[in-house]
């Protein structure tokens, strides 16, 4: 099929080949030429030799001498009037010139040094000084200018200092509490380090819900961590509100040291989760330390539901099992609610820290909502808790806006069941990587968070998409984020969030699973600037709770991105097919510029490798 | 990646079902031509309208290969685990009938 000069202009550098039958004495244009998007294939299968082929920009213009087939491509043996190529410009170049702008509002809170010496400090990106003699610049009046340039910086200096100044939107204090040992007893309690559950309290699950039909209650200690248990369902945080205190704002107290984490099967021993499972012995399918996951050390408060017979593929199952699970938490909350200050073992001030000035950026994050497995609690009273909270189905998967603070106060309560190696469980979103690394990068500006729902229905994902487009739109910003959890049909709502949001003007860096089978199933031309979470050794989905999911690492590689895009630097594309060593290389160049060291988080390698891993990977 | 253990991986044949069942989580489908039955997760369809049972799906497929005479003992004994959980659930509901 042939091009238009659009696509010849975006691919100059490419190869150029004939995309039909041409008679020798014809001046190439590009509907002469062949789109490069399908070269790799046709290379790939060996019907096309590029060897010693011209680019497009070189041919465009140039007399063809010889006849020649379809899918030949164009040399210079062929070829009267070829173009000499264009180099492309050296980045370091674009850089600065793209750079120089961001940097006029910095410039003008510096100073002009009495030295005569202007100095500009750049410090969107890449940190460049230039220093410069004044006298450079103005010749033999610099003495005379001197004034002059004085009064032009205090003016401008007003109006950038407001604009630099950072402004604290909202606070949160995290105070922990540290447990050390969990035990049962006649009464839910906390006594120094350790945390009572009180016994009989299995009733009280049970005959909470109608569907609960029976529950067990586990405390797994390390010692522990070697014992067979049904597919994690979910791993949550202990905390709560002091006070009266909302979500997202005042004080939160957390237990440090244990989490509660759920499991299910209903009547029919059938297990709740979508398909697969990370069922087996918990040391050998649980990627510790992830954000979503226990980290190696902690108590699980492990609940084992029994839901009423094949309600575990309604909605209704997976609800109830994790409402009535919510009442042990609720009870261990209220107790913690009265603990003695005393007890506190740390405390962490999160702040919400508008920058204005710098880049605004946004992070939109799609959670599942298809339906059973596939939902959301959004926005409870308690962190992680149910009450007050609204499924994300229910609210029509359409764009709901929150605080990072929120976010980072469980305002997520995830029923989400899907893949366990790229599931985002609830704690994820309590140890959300990509809102802390925004949050406290001073080159940006976090506006907020985005949460959208994925719906089943290809006109309902539009239908939402559009409204994030114009969410985005609203918030003016610079550039956003686009993240996904798990992969299938989600995938066709992510291109199109992104693309809503591109075609807005606004780079997007979109982040995902995708590596091997999570390969995305339609793409866009805003989909330039996207980061892979997998960290599998296979690129697969291979059933290790959180292993595919967004780590620290990954938020530094899609913030630098993002300031690329922002920045008007090119991204090279992806190559056809996944490549792990982009991200090293991508990780390398980030190391060398930012003169840091990015630790990155181990895999499926280091954990105790199982009779089933052995075989199927090895 | 791992698909280079396929022997014939590129044998890519057009298949249509129809749906059987529909619940909150998945989909379940009768391949034409009494080829089987299979149940995937609602995710893994891309629908253009509400699923509902009747409705015809079209996908490309290949043959599944044995990857190798290997049986991998933990797959074995969490479906024995399986088998005798659901032995024992059931019991229990019979029992609670009565």
């Amino acid at each position: 099929m042939s091009i238009t000069a659009e696509t010849a202009k975006a691919h100059a550098h490419d190869p150029a080949v004939l995309c039909c039958r041409a008679e020798a004495g014809i001046t190439i244009e590009p509907a002469n030429l062949e789109d490069p998007a399908i070269f790799d294939d046709l290379v790939d299968s060996g019907l096309l030799n590029l060897d010693g082929c011209l680019t497009i920009e070189e041919v465009l213009g140039a007399k063809l001498t010889k006849t020649c087939d379809s899918l030949a491509p164009l040399t210079a043996d062929v070829l009267d009037g070829v173009k000499a190529p264009s180099v492309s410009a050296p980045a370091v170049e674009e850089e600065v010139a793209q750079e120089a702008p961001a940097a006029a509002a910095p410039a003008a809170a510096v100073p002009v040094a009495a030295g005569g010496m202007l100095k500009i400090h750049i410090g969107e990106g890449k940190d460049i000084d230039l220093e410069i003699p004044v006298g450079a610049l103005g010749g033999g009046a610099a003495v005379a200018a001197v004034p002059a340039a004085a009064v032009a910086v205090a003016d401008a200096a007003a109006p950038a200092a407001a604009v630099g100044e950072e402004k604290i939107v909202g606070t949160l204090t995290r105070k922990h509490f540290n447990i050390t040992e969990v035990k049962r007893g006649p009464e839910t309690k906390i006594e120094g380090t350790t945390l009572y559950i009180r016994e009989g309290i299995e009733a009280d699950v049970i005959a909470d819900q109608e569907l609960v039909k029976d529950f067990k209650l586990e405390i797994i200690t390390p010692e522990l961590y070697h014992t067979y248990s049904e597919t994690v369902m979910d791993v949550q945080p202990i905390a709560t509100k002091e006070g009266d205190d909302e979500l997202g704002s005042g004080v939160t107290r957390v237990l440090d040291g244990v989490v509660m984490m759920l499991t299910g099967v209903d009547e029919g021993g059938v297990q709740i989760g979508e398909f697969g499972s990370s069922e087996g012995y918990l040391d050998e399918n649980i990627m510790w330390g992830r954000p979503g996951c226990p980290d190696k050390g902690e108590i699980f408060i492990k609940g084992n539901i029994v839901i009423q017979e094949k309600t575990n593929m309604e909605r209704r199952g997976p609800m109830a099992a994790h409402t009535a699970f919510d009442i042990i938490t609720q009870e261990i909350r209220e107790v913690m609610k009265k603990l003695d200050e005393s007890l506190v073992v740390d405390t962490q001030e999160l702040k919400s820290i508008r920058r204005p000035g710098k880049k605004k950026v946004v992070i939109v994050k799609e959670i599942m909502g298809q339906g059973a497995m596939h939902d959301n609690f959004i926005l409870p009273v308690e962190p992680v808790g149910i009450l007050g909270a609204r499924a994300n189905v229910d609210l029509g998967n359409v764009p709901v806006c929150v605080s990072p603070l929120e976010v980072l106060d469980g305002c997520i309560h995830a029923l989400t069941c899907i893949g366990p190696a790229s599931k985002e469980m609830s704690r994820h979103y309590w140890r959300e990587p990509l809102v802390l690394e925004a949050l406290h990068d001073e080159e940006v500006d976090l506006c907020g968070v985005v949460f959208v729902g994925s719906p089943q229905i290809n006109a309902e994902k539009f239908y939402v998409s559009r409204r994030v487009g114009h969410t985005v739109e609203m918030m003016d910003a610079d550039g956003a984020f686009v993240t996904t959890e798990g992969f299938g049909n989600n995938h066709i709502d992510f291109a199109s969030h992104i693309e809503q949001i591109g075609m807005r003007g606004v780079p997007t860096v979109g982040m995902s699973y995708c590596a091997v089978q999570g390969a995305l199933v339609v793409g866009n031309k805003y989909m330039q600037y996207m980061v892979d979470n997998n960290k599998s050794e296979a690129g697969i989905e291979n059933e290790i709770l959180g292993n595919n999911t967004l780590c620290q690492e990954d938020a530094i590689r899609a913030l630098a991105m993002l300031k690329a895009a922002m920045a008007g630097e090119d991204v090279k594309a992806a190559e056809k097919k996944w490549n792990p060593n982009v991200k090293s290389t991508n990780v390398e160049l980030i190391e060398g510029a930012c003169g840091t060291k990015i630790d990155l988080v181990g895999n499926e390698q280091e954990l105790p490798m199982s009779e089933k891993r052995r075989l199927k990977y090895s | 990646m791992n698909n280079e253990r396929l022997n014939y991986g590129d044998r890519i044949i057009y298949m249509e079902g129809v749906v059987v069942e529909v619940d909150d989580c998945s989909i379940s489908v009768d391949l034409k031509g009494r080829l089987g039955f299979f149940k995937a997760p609602k995710r893994m369809f891309i629908c253009d309208t509400e699923p509902k049972v009747g409705q015809e799906f079209g996908w490309n497929m290949s043959f599944p290969e044995q990857l190798g005479p290997e049986i991998n003992e933990h797959y074995v004994s969490n479906i024995e685990k399986e088998r005798r959980k659901k032995q024992e659930m059931s019991k229990r509901l019979d029992n609670k009938e009565v």
